[in-house]
């Protein structure tokens, strides 16, 4: 990235509630490590101004985060990323049909555009969606005629005059409160909602099925995809994450587990079995493993700011597809190609299910996605130039320059490398996200998050 | 020679992490899963057209040849990491399924020679599958195995064969060959639970045994 330098921000760490949550034993099981699963960040999202920024962890809580108005007094903390809301969005559940456990793990969080004063934002964990609305309250009535200061009621013999109630300011208090659940639709998991444009509807995809709710609705929705086979001994793919289309209300995308993505048009049928596009590239064989099948299944699907262009990510490249092209995506970029000849060992420590996320920018010149070690690498699109960066304590320092790292596979080892066999494997960057207007990504590592914004942007103000 | 081994341990692997999704919180993954039995699939695949003599096979003569129109033939009689199948609890039938026909039990008519041993293990296991079935649920949904890979050598793809279709979070390669009370059972479950003893032993439920106590060598007869 040529122009572009970035700087670390103070981390937003979320305190209180969740230095207090218990923690399950460490997910690498030894003993003693008490790695705190709970607070594993799940998923990250930008609402549309980018004004807030909200966080999922497996422990089913929501943290948003507020960017601070820039203020002249303080030029420093410009434009910085508090602590918000806190609010525990889903529980653990069981069903007592099936035996089994809901876990709740935020898998999505979907903002939905702002139509007046509060905030409504969907999460999801694997089966039941909630809509949840964040309202402020910064004054409060004083005065009353029947009650006290503390609330008691006041004996009303002592009461001589009547008086108005006014309004006064108070400390801001942000209330959130579940306004819809949306519960029961779906028989697997939930890995993926999205708003409509039109602002009234939006979809849940899971394994099997895609339904069509209304925001207002919740007991009843629409399935719109159903590509569970009569029997399931036929069962070849999965979906694996869907998205409306950004202007075309219609129109949506989903993703399967074979690497294909199916464009639909809710206006051809009720039921979008049969896509309008299929896009998919025909695999090399030459490069035929055991393991071509999983490396080729999409955990994420993009639709550009434009609406012309999605973005994919599989297990090591990421692809850019333009809708008017169904025989192959017009770019693919190589995101940790050093992986395709360790993939045995991938796959015996599951890495090779980890379901990476991609974004684009505002302005859908740059794509972004994760990969292990921390690292996350950016991708010029018209430069054709990439960068990895890693999110790490040092680098988050304010207002520290990131410095791009290499990943060495063999031959010269630049004094800065990490070589392929010292990559930490534990230390995924799963979901980022991309503030819609400006330079600011934010950046899940286990359970940190980082926000990192450009120099540029940073030096203007 | 090589290739073999490594498809060996992949599918001794990929056996184990279907194993072992069973206890994963948030109940099996069925992308994963089907995923994992994708990869079981090529490494049997590879196994079984690799011309080496196979390495389990107890007293094989020759190799068992890949069958084209049989794509889930069985797998060979020393495949014994087969774990345990998953709790059935796990998989309540949520919609209504047509039953298995019991003829897909039967090895078909026309095998070439060469594929007669592995079927013939197959056969064992699915014989002693078939009568505990029926013996403990009273109903046959179709021939199981312990080690998840395709029964029924009438299924034309997929992961596997000769699982209930039904499945709400696994596919069908992951079918249960007894349902294991793991949990506890919720009041008013399906009713399917195993009475008594059962007529199988405990120990065949342990990871890493051969899930079929009789010797197989004695069916392999004429």
């Amino acid at each position: 990235m040529p122009c572009v330098t970035w700087l670390g921000r103070d981390r937003g760490a979320a305190p209180g509630p969740l230095d207090e949550a218990p923690c399950s034993e460490g997910e690498l099981g030894v003993p003693g490590l008490a790695q705190c699963t709970a607070d594993i960040i799940s998923t990250v999202e930008f609402n549309h101004t980018g004004e807030l920024l909200a966080t999922g962890d497996k422990g089913g809580r929501v943290v948003i985060f507020q960017r601070e108005p820039e203020s002249k007094n303080a030029p420093h903390s410009q434009g910085e990323y508090d602590v918000y809301s806190t609010f525990q969005s889903h529980e653990p559940e069981f069903d007592y049909l099936k035996s089994l456990e809901i876990e709740e793990k935020i898998n999505k969080i979907k903002w939905l555009p702002q139509q007046n004063a509060a905030h409504s934002l969907l999460s999801t964990n694997d089966k039941t969606i909630k809509l949840w609305k964040i309202t402020e309250r910064d004054k409060r009535p004083e005065g009353y005629n029947l009650k006290d200061e503390e609330g008691k009621l006041k004996d009303l013999s002592t009461v001589t005059s009547l008086q108005v109630p006014v309004l006064k300011p108070m400390d801001l208090m942000v209330e959130v409160s579940p306004r819809r659940i949306f519960a029961n639709g779906h028989t697997y998991h939930i890995n993926s909602i999205s708003v409509n444009s039109d602002c009234e509807t939006y979809m849940s995809a899971d394994d099997l099925r895609i339904n069509l709710w209304h925001l207002a609705v919740t007991d009843r929705s629409f399935n719109i995809v159903d590509i569970k086979p009569a029997n399931m001994e036929d069962l070849t793919e999965v979906i694996t994450a869907s998205e409306f289309h950004p202007h075309h209300c219609n129109l949506f995308v989903y993703s399967s587990s074979k690497g294909s993505l199916r464009l639909c048009d809710m206006r051809a049928a009720a039921l979008c079995d049969r896509h309008s596009k299929l896009f998919e590239e025909p695999e090399d064989p030459s490069s035929r493993s055991f393991f071509s099948e999983i490396i080729s299944s999409v955990s994420d699907v993009k639709f550009s700011h434009s609406g012309r262009y999605m973005l994919t990510r599989d297990y090591l490249t990421v692809k850019v597809w333009d809708l008017n092209m169904e025989a192959r995506p017009i770019e693919t970029y190589q995101v940790h190609d050093y992986l395709r000849s360790k993939l045995c060992s991938l796959y015996e420590n599951d890495c090779i299910f980890d379901k990476f996320e991609c974004a684009w920018n505002g302005s859908d010149s740059v794509i972004m996605t994760g990969a292990y070690n921390n690292f996350f690498r950016m991708f010029d699109r018209n430069s054709k130039r990439d960068v990895t960066l890693e999110a790490s304590r040092e680098s988050s320092k304010p207002r520290a320059v990131l410095k791009p790292r290499r990943v060495c596979v063999g031959g010269k080892r630049r004094r800065d490398d990490v070589s392929v066999d010292s990559l930490d494997f534990t230390k995924k960057i799963l979901h980022t996200a991309w503030h819609p207007a400006e330079n600011i990504i934010a950046i899940a590592a286990t359970n940190n998050l980082y926000i990192f914004q450009d120099k540029v942007n940073s030096d203007m103000h | 020679m090589e290739f073999k081994l490594e498809a060996h341990r992949i599918v001794s692997i990929s056996l184990g992490k279907i194993y072992n999704s069973r206890v994963q919180r948030g109940g099996i993954k069925l992308h994963k899963n089907l995923l994992v039995s994708l990869v079981l699939r090529s490494a049997r695949q590879v196994y079984l057209s690799d011309p080496c003599p196979g390495l389990y096979l107890a007293g094989t003569a020759g190799t068992p040849m890949p069958q084209p129109g049989e794509p889930a033939a069985q797998p060979p009689a020393g495949w014994g990491e087969a774990p345990p199948p998953p709790a059935r609890a796990a998989w309540p039938d949520t919609e209504p399924q047509p039953e298995r026909p019991a003829a897909t039990d039967a090895p078909q008519a026309g095998h070439p020679e060469p594929a007669a041993t592995v079927t013939g293990a197959g056969d064992c296991l699915r014989r002693r599958e078939e009568d505990t079935a029926e013996a403990a649920w009273g109903r046959v949904v179709g021939p199981r195995v312990a080690a998840p890979v395709g029964v029924s050598d009438v299924s034309p793809e997929g992961p596997s064969a000769g699982c209930p279709p039904e499945e709400p979070s696994a596919p069908p390669a992951l079918c249960p060959r007894k349902r294991r009370t793991l949990r506890k059972s919720p009041a008013g479950g399906s009713g399917r639970r195993r009475k008594g003893g059962g007529e199988r032993p405990r120990k065949a439920a342990e990871p890493g045994q051969i899930c079929c106590d009789k010797p197989v060598t004695a069916h392999r007869g004429p």
